[in-house]
């Protein structure tokens, strides 16, 4: 018996050995490589897209998930840029743009085919926005990205034009501005173009609400007078067909950025043919009709979706990969185990823990760290006080030292405005210009200039002094007793990310400020309401991705009475300079005014920046043709799999700078019909 | 019997849908809807989703709704998920949650019985105490620190078997092995436990008085009796194996009923939810009844009348 057991032991030993001997080899034997790397023999790319897509109707849902699938699935006008998500031609070809910025002309490829292969035109374009607007869709989307489009935001909010006899009441009429253009036609002159050139006037649809902002308004109640009410319908819309392959869209105001836009979700194709037939089951995997690169082959909701290169895609023979197979996970230590054992190829952004960071940030070949279109804020609700006094806010923000959080985050780089670093180059010009003629004008050192938002740990205890909460110091540390933390805390949706955050700036005002600010942590949907109608006291913490390359997406945040950023904000003077900007048609003097209304709502303060966020993620080194780009969205066929050991990427940190000519190639016999007709 | 059978499903009916009024009572004080995102949403919109949903209603105008529908079998569309209904989402995600379910169920009677047959047989032996030691430690270890150190040993170091997702039979061994530990150890104590006070008991000294033999005593007298407290805890635990396990389904991203369950609840998903716990529910009750049905026959003292 004794015997036995000893061999038992003895077994016991040598499985301990044996395994840990394993572990030793697996990893040295493939030192440069994180886990398992071998390039698949079949064109097939591995990929976990985040949380599982709402659904395949890419007008209704919001997120980046889905965002990724679309990519794969539809075509828009235009695509991201595989680098800096600058739009590429996709079925449009070639664009031209106005003088005033607010009339788009699209040349649309005449070979470009739906999955069941029929010819995609312009109509089914000037169809997807007319369905994307209507109420009944319900896209969360088509307003706060197509608003800008003419009378779209009045259709799909049900309101009425204003005919007296046959005439449409005009804003002109009520002698506001915004009367009839007198700018140059612009492409081939269409009784639409005629109609829509002049700026009508839109009332509410409901009649006691119209009511109501009649009386408010005599002037326009005046106008109005006994007139009929009708409806604004799906073909007032600013989007226009001039003929099978040429398209107008007409905005309500000059958009700088309005190209930009329409790679978004919300702008791609979407098959008439389907949605007449099958009504919301259209996009189930029976129904579908798509017009990307790929098509659906499989979808098995929470476990995979699969996509298959689509031999009736215009740019086929540009499409490198044969499958992608899209994961819909969201447990980040499942995601790095299957990346680690070989499972998948690549996968999403702000996915590596935090913990695993230091030991991934080694593979060279492998961890994209690179500044992404998003940032992390603190929102305070200035409508209570003591966060209603400008001094208290500031103290807060020289109370707390964001390099340090951002070394303690390990992925992320300080943020001291509200528009990212480093995303935006020529804005980041035009804000240092300005800074340093805002500079001159108030006479203040460089120096001080420069550092006036940063950690000042002694300026702001002052400041806090002088806001009426005297700080005490107390030997090493120090303590504002006055300050009433029953009325403040740091408010956060539950993730161990963000606790880290608000630990980390807890800790941060005790030590500097003397103040401890209670945490509040709740779960995402909860959170919502709670920060969004302003019931939180104190700080609130607020991430937002930019939907859009441009910096508007972030300054138009705390732009107008019921603005995104949940502050409690409004000033007119803020709303007045970004229109100023936006109606700016040189774009550099664009970006200046913006720039110059960034200083004064940092000047105002309405929230504390933090962060700049990394894009945290991994591929292996034979996926070539995928590049860190600001919001990781992939423009799939410019992806391929490399077998050639010696071809793939290596030291990725350079991946931007570095030549593939394959992909270089392939990027520049696409855009070269824009470059042709844009110059 | 055979009343005691029917009483007891007439029961399970009002029962499920008291359990779903509490459901949706709880959804309905819980903060924040489906349709909330980052993004505030022009109020013509929400006032749209509102309509569409029959939100605008009064409430019990809208729980009337519900409940008719689902007095009908008829749960709805995922609010989430559109354009699929609850019962095909159910349908389609309930045999993951199954398959993992029953084969950890099998494993860990497999396991639990024997080990606390013989331990019992055995008391106070080196594997008595052995197996007792184990079952204490898969009792105390949590399967979300069990699974990991799964894969890190079986995925990583041996590359054995996948560290995640469904696919293949290899996919399935170490999500059932660390579902399966916790249920085998608590068998294994109930089936000692059990056995050790039907072996005192006066029945089996009659047994072995008239002359039996210690295999017939085991086989014929004291498992029936023993294994009593076992089902008791068996019946409903297969219930709810079978309906999902939220752990392991996630550390395994196994795409199985309790992931979605959980997920309904995070995205405010109504119909989805009340129709997951509709069905658990039932099935806890069927199950529970079928424990109490089996009694009798493993039992004969016990009667129903």
């Amino acid at each position: 018996m004794a015997a036995r057991q000893f061999r038992r032991y003895q077994l016991l030993a040598f499985f301990l050995i044996v395994s840990s001997h394993f572990a030793g080899c697996s990893s040295s034997a493939s030192s440069r490589y994180f886990g398992k790397t071998v390039a698949p023999k079949d064109n097939v790319l591995r990929y976990v897209s985040g949380s599982e897509p709402e659904t395949l109707d890419p007008q209704l849902p919001d997120g980046q998930p889905e965002a990724r699938i679309f990519m794969a699935l539809y075509d828009g006008l235009v695509e991201y840029g595989p680098k800096d998500q600058q739009p590429i031609p996709a079925i449009a070809k070639s664009w031209e743009i106005n003088p005033n910025l607010d009339e788009f002309i699209f040349h649309l490829r005449d070979n470009a085919k739906w999955s069941d292969g029929k010819p995609i035109t312009a109509n089914d374009f000037v169809y997807s926005m007319r369905r994307g607007f209507a109420p009944e869709t319900i896209s969360r989307t088509a307003v706060s990205l197509g608003g800008v489009i003419k009378y779209a935001e009045a259709f799909n909010a049900e309101k009425v034009f204003v005919k007296k006899g046959d005439k449409f009441l005009l804003e002109s009429n009520l002698g506001e501005g915004g009367d009839s253009k007198t700018a140059p036609p612009f492409g081939p002159e269409t009784e639409f173009h005629k109609s829509i050139n002049s700026n009508r006037v839109t009332l509410d649809g409901d009649e006691k609400k119209r009511a109501k902002q009649l009386e408010a308004d005599p002037k326009l109640k005046a106008a109005v007078g006994e007139a009929e009410f009708v409806p604004v319908k799906a073909e007032d819309i600013g989007v226009e067909a001039i003929d099978d392959y040429t398209l107008r869209i007409i905005l309500r105001q000059s958009t700088p950025y309005f190209i930009g836009m329409l790679a978004h979700q919300y702008f791609r194709f979407v098959p008439r043919q389907a949605i007449e037939k099958y009504g919301k089951e259209w996009s189930r995997p029976e129904h579908i009709v798509t017009c990307g690169a790929f098509r659906l082959k499989e979808h098995r909701p929470y476990d995979r979706l699969v996509v298959e290169k689509d031999p009736n895609y215009w740019d086929a023979a540009n499409v490198h990969l044969d499958h992608i197979e899209f994961y819909p996970l969201e447990e980040n230590a499942t995601i790095m185990n299957l990346y680690k054992a070989g499972s998948i190829d690549a996968f999403l952004n702000h996915t590596v823990l935090t913990s695993w960071i230091e030991n991934v940030r080694a593979y060279k070949d492998e961890y994209m760290n690179f500044p992404e279109a998003a940032t992390a804020y603190y929102s305070m609700n200035i409508t209570k006080p003591p966060f209603d006094n400008p001094k208290v806010r500031r103290a807060f923000l020289l109370g707390l030292d964001r390099e340090a959080l951002s070394n303690f985050r390990k992925v992320t780089q300080p943020l001291y405005g509200k528009v990212p670093t480093g995303i935006f180059p020529a804005y980041d010009k035009a804000a240092a210009k300005v800074s340093e003629e805002m500079r001159g004008e108030k006479g203040i050192a460089p120096e001080a200039w420069s550092n006036r938002y940063k950690f000042n740990a002694e300026e702001g205890r002052k400041q806090l002094g002088e806001a009426g909460f005297s700080v005490q110091k107390n030997g090493d540390t120090f303590s504002c007793p006055g300050f009433p933390t029953d009325r403040a805390s740091i408010t956060y949706n539950t993730n161990e990310n963000n606790k880290a955050i608000a630990e980390f700036v807890q800790a941060q005002w005790k030590q500097n400020l003397g103040v401890t600010v209670p945490l509040k942590t709740m779960e995402f949907k909860t959170y919502l309401p709670y920060f969004k109608s302003l019931q939180y006291e104190g700080f609130a913490q607020f991430l937002w991705s930019g939907d859009y390359m441009d910096p508007y997406t972030f300054l138009g945040l705390q732009y107008g009475e019921e603005n995104e950023g949940g502050s409690g904000f409004h000033e007119p003077k803020y709303d007045k300079m970004l229109d100023d900007a936006n109606r700016e048609l040189d774009p550099e003097k664009r970006l200046e005014i913006m720039a110059r209304a960034e200083e004064y709502l940092m000047e105002q303060l309405p929230m504390i920046p933090l962060t700049v966020n990394a894009t945290n993620w991994m591929k292996k080194p034979y996926v070539k043709g995928m590049y860190p780009n600001p919001g990781t969205l992939i423009p799939w066929k410019f992806v391929y799999i490399e077998r050639d050991p010696t071809k793939w990427d290596k030291d990725v940190a350079n991946i931007m700078t570095t030549a593939d000519p394959q992909f270089e190639k392939q990027l520049a016999d696409l855009t070269i019909t824009q470059k042709t007709a844009a110059k | 019997m055979l009343s005691f059978i029917i009483r007891r499903l007439l029961i399970i009916i009002p029962m499920a849908l008291l359990v779903v009024t509490l459901t949706w009572g709880l959804i309905r004080i819980a903060p924040g809807n489906f349709y909330s995102g980052e993004k505030k949403l022009p109020a013509a919109v929400e006032a749209n989703i509102r309509k569409k949903y029959g939100l605008d209603l009064p409430w019990w105008q809208q729980y009337g709704m519900m409940m008719s529908n689902i007095v009908r079998g008829d749960f709805g569309d995922s609010v989430k998920y559109q354009g699929q209904s609850v019962n095909e989402i159910i349908k389609r995600h309930l045999p993951y949650s199954a398959t993992i379910g029953l084969l950890g169920y099998l494993l860990a009677l497999a396991i639990g019985l024997t080990a606390g047959t013989i331990a019992a047989l055995k008391q106070n032996s080196a594997f008595d105490y052995g197996s007792m030691s184990l079952a204490m430690l898969g009792l105390s270890v949590p399967n979300f620190v069990l699974g990991p150190i799964l894969v890190l040993i079986f995925g990583f170091w041996l590359y054995w078997f996948p560290p995640a997702r469904w696919g293949g039979i290899e996919s399935l061994v170490l999500p059932v092995c660390t579902l399966a530990a916790i249920y085998a150890a608590y068998i294994a104590r109930l089936t000692r436990a059990g056995m050790l006070e039907v072996m005192r008991s006066d029945f089996i000294r009659t047994a072995r008085a008239k002359g039996l033999s210690e295999k017939t005593v085991l086989f014929r007298h004291a498992i029936r009796g023993g294994l009593i407290p076992v089902i008791s805890f068996t019946g409903p635990a297969l219930a709810a194996l079978l309906a999902g396990t939220v752990v392991v389904e996630k550390v395994f991203a196994i795409p199985g009923l309790g992931n979605i369950f959980i997920q309904s609840v995070l995205n405010r998903d109504e119909p989805l939810t009340l129709g997951i716990v509709a069905f658990l529910s039932i099935l806890i009750m069927v199950f529970n009844l079928i424990v109490d049905i089996s009694y009798g026959f493993l039992d004969p003292r016990i009667r129903y009348e």
